[in-house]
């Protein structure tokens, strides 16, 4: 299932009517080796063909009730530059647990909520 | 009613098929009975729409006065026939069935019925309402109402995809081009190596063309899927919907089952078989065809019930201890 040059990558289905749930679900038990890991109307399937094939059945099925994403594994060194990185560690760090990010930023060097949301990776 | 086998007429509230000059079946006479297994297709698909000549077996019948949704007053019941294995034609004049023949038409040896359905649609009969049914209506409502646009991106997705294929299929092309400019410079071949510059500049525009039809069509694939990504939020409303009116229902048939659960418990115990009730749906444990006899003597039935399963000596006597119509075979 885990092929040499695997770099983690899965399709991510999420199915949106209770029919198409039923379906992925179906699916899923059938398949078990294909399944990377399964959530109640959403499942992780391996990068293979036969992933491939599984999620395009549901979508001619149920068209836009199911949604499919190609998802990795994220590398916060890769794609998150260190400030981020850095503030959502002291935060968890902070002595006064009910302190809310906001306040504990506030005064600091660590980013704001609202200059974060405003930035893309 | 009334029930003709190869031209043999059988009628009344309870009718002996064990004698017909032709064996006949319990699921021929049940499809009869339910309208033939054309006549339920027609149903679904709006009478109006079935071709002149479709109506096989109904040819009595004017369009749009088929089995079904119109209730005929007794006595001017709809025509309906099916046939048995053996070719034998069978033709049931009765009233419409209702829901609780979905669960209990035949009642055959191996017949096992979900009770919470049956019960409920059995209580239906009998004109009980649950007392979900409010909230049921709303929910379906509102659930008809929920509209789910889509933005189709699967054009938009295949440009994307050609789009990027053609660009490394010209970069590639450059890159070989480049290197045979600086190989026939090398060589001093200057003809060669003017022909090969001119081809290297058309291709190096081409990729600039492709280039940036790559990103526009990457970027129109992202606008698309960033409204579709918005239009998820009303099939995310829809799906709770869905699954509210889905417990709806499920507590309704509770409800309904177990308001007619005891004179369903008193049913199966006056009838032969093994009667073990208990005192709620899932906690029956008699014989299940007793099961199913004990839902019709507990539904108001006007269309006949075919009994295919061996309980009664007598189509009398089970007709009258079941309360309903019904036809031995």
């Amino acid at each position: 299932m885990v092929g040499p040059r695997d770099r983690g990558i899965v399709l991510l289905v999420v199915t949106y009517s209770r029919a198409a749930r039923t379906t992925l679900r179906n699916v899923c038990r059938t398949h078990e080796e294909t399944v990377v890991r399964r959530f109640g109307r959403a499942a992780l399937l391996a990068e293979t063909e036969l992933g491939a094939f599984l999620a395009l059945r549901l979508r001619e099925k149920h068209a836009a009730d199911v949604q499919i994403e190609r998802t990795a594994p994220f590398n916060e060194f890769e794609a998150v530059p260190e400030r981020v990185r850095v503030a959502a560690e002291a935060y968890e760090a902070r002595e006064t647990p009910s302190t809310p990010y906001t306040r504990f930023a506030a005064g600091t060097d660590h980013p704001s909520p609202a200059a974060m949301r405003g930035e893309e990776l | 009613m009334r029930v003709v086998v190869d031209e043999r007429e059988f009628a009344g509230q309870a009718i002996d098929l064990r004698r017909a000059p032709v064996d006949v079946d319990g699921a021929s006479v049940a499809a009869a009975v339910s309208g033939g297994p054309t006549a339920g297709k027609d149903r679904d698909a709006g009478r109006s729409s079935s071709p002149p000549g479709d109506a096989a077996g109904r040819s009595s019948s004017p369009p749009g006065d088929a089995a079904g949704r119109s209730s005929p007053p007794p006595g001017e019941a709809a025509g309906r026939a099916s046939a048995t294995s053996d070719g034998a034609a069978v033709r049931v004049d009765c009233p419409p069935p209702g829901a609780v023949h979905g669960f209990v038409g035949h009642v055959a040896p191996d017949t096992r019925v979900s009770l919470r359905g049956a019960l409920a649609a059995a209580a239906r009969s009998r004109g009980l309402t649950a007392p979900e049914e409010d909230a049921l209506r709303d929910a379906r409502a509102e659930l008809a109402d929920c509209d789910a646009p889509t933005v189709d991106r699967r054009e938009a997705r295949r440009r994307a995809a050609a789009a990027g294929e053609e660009a490394d299929r010209l970069r590639e092309r450059v890159a070989t081009l480049r290197g045979r400019l600086q190989t026939l410079r090398d060589l001093g071949r200057d003809d060669a190596a003017d022909a090969a510059a001119e081809e290297l500049s058309t291709a190096a525009t081409r990729l600039s063309e492709v280039e940036t039809e790559r990103l526009a069509a990457a970027q129109r694939l992202d606008a698309l899927e960033g409204r579709m990504r918005e239009h998820r939020d009303a099939r995310e409303r829809r799906l709770r919907l869905e699954d509210r009116v889905a417990n709806l229902e499920r507590a309704a048939r509770e409800s309904l089952a177990a308001a007619v659960y005891d004179r369903f418990a008193d049913a199966v115990r006056r009838l032969p078989g093994t009667a073990a009730p208990g005192d709620a749906p899932g906690a029956f444990a008699g014989d299940p065809v007793t099961g199913a006899l004990g839902v019709v003597a507990v539904a108001a039935v006007d269309a006949p019930v075919v009994l295919s399963a061996p309980r009664f000596d007598s189509a009398i006597t089970a007709a009258d201890r079941l309360d309903a119509p019904v036809v031995l075979v």
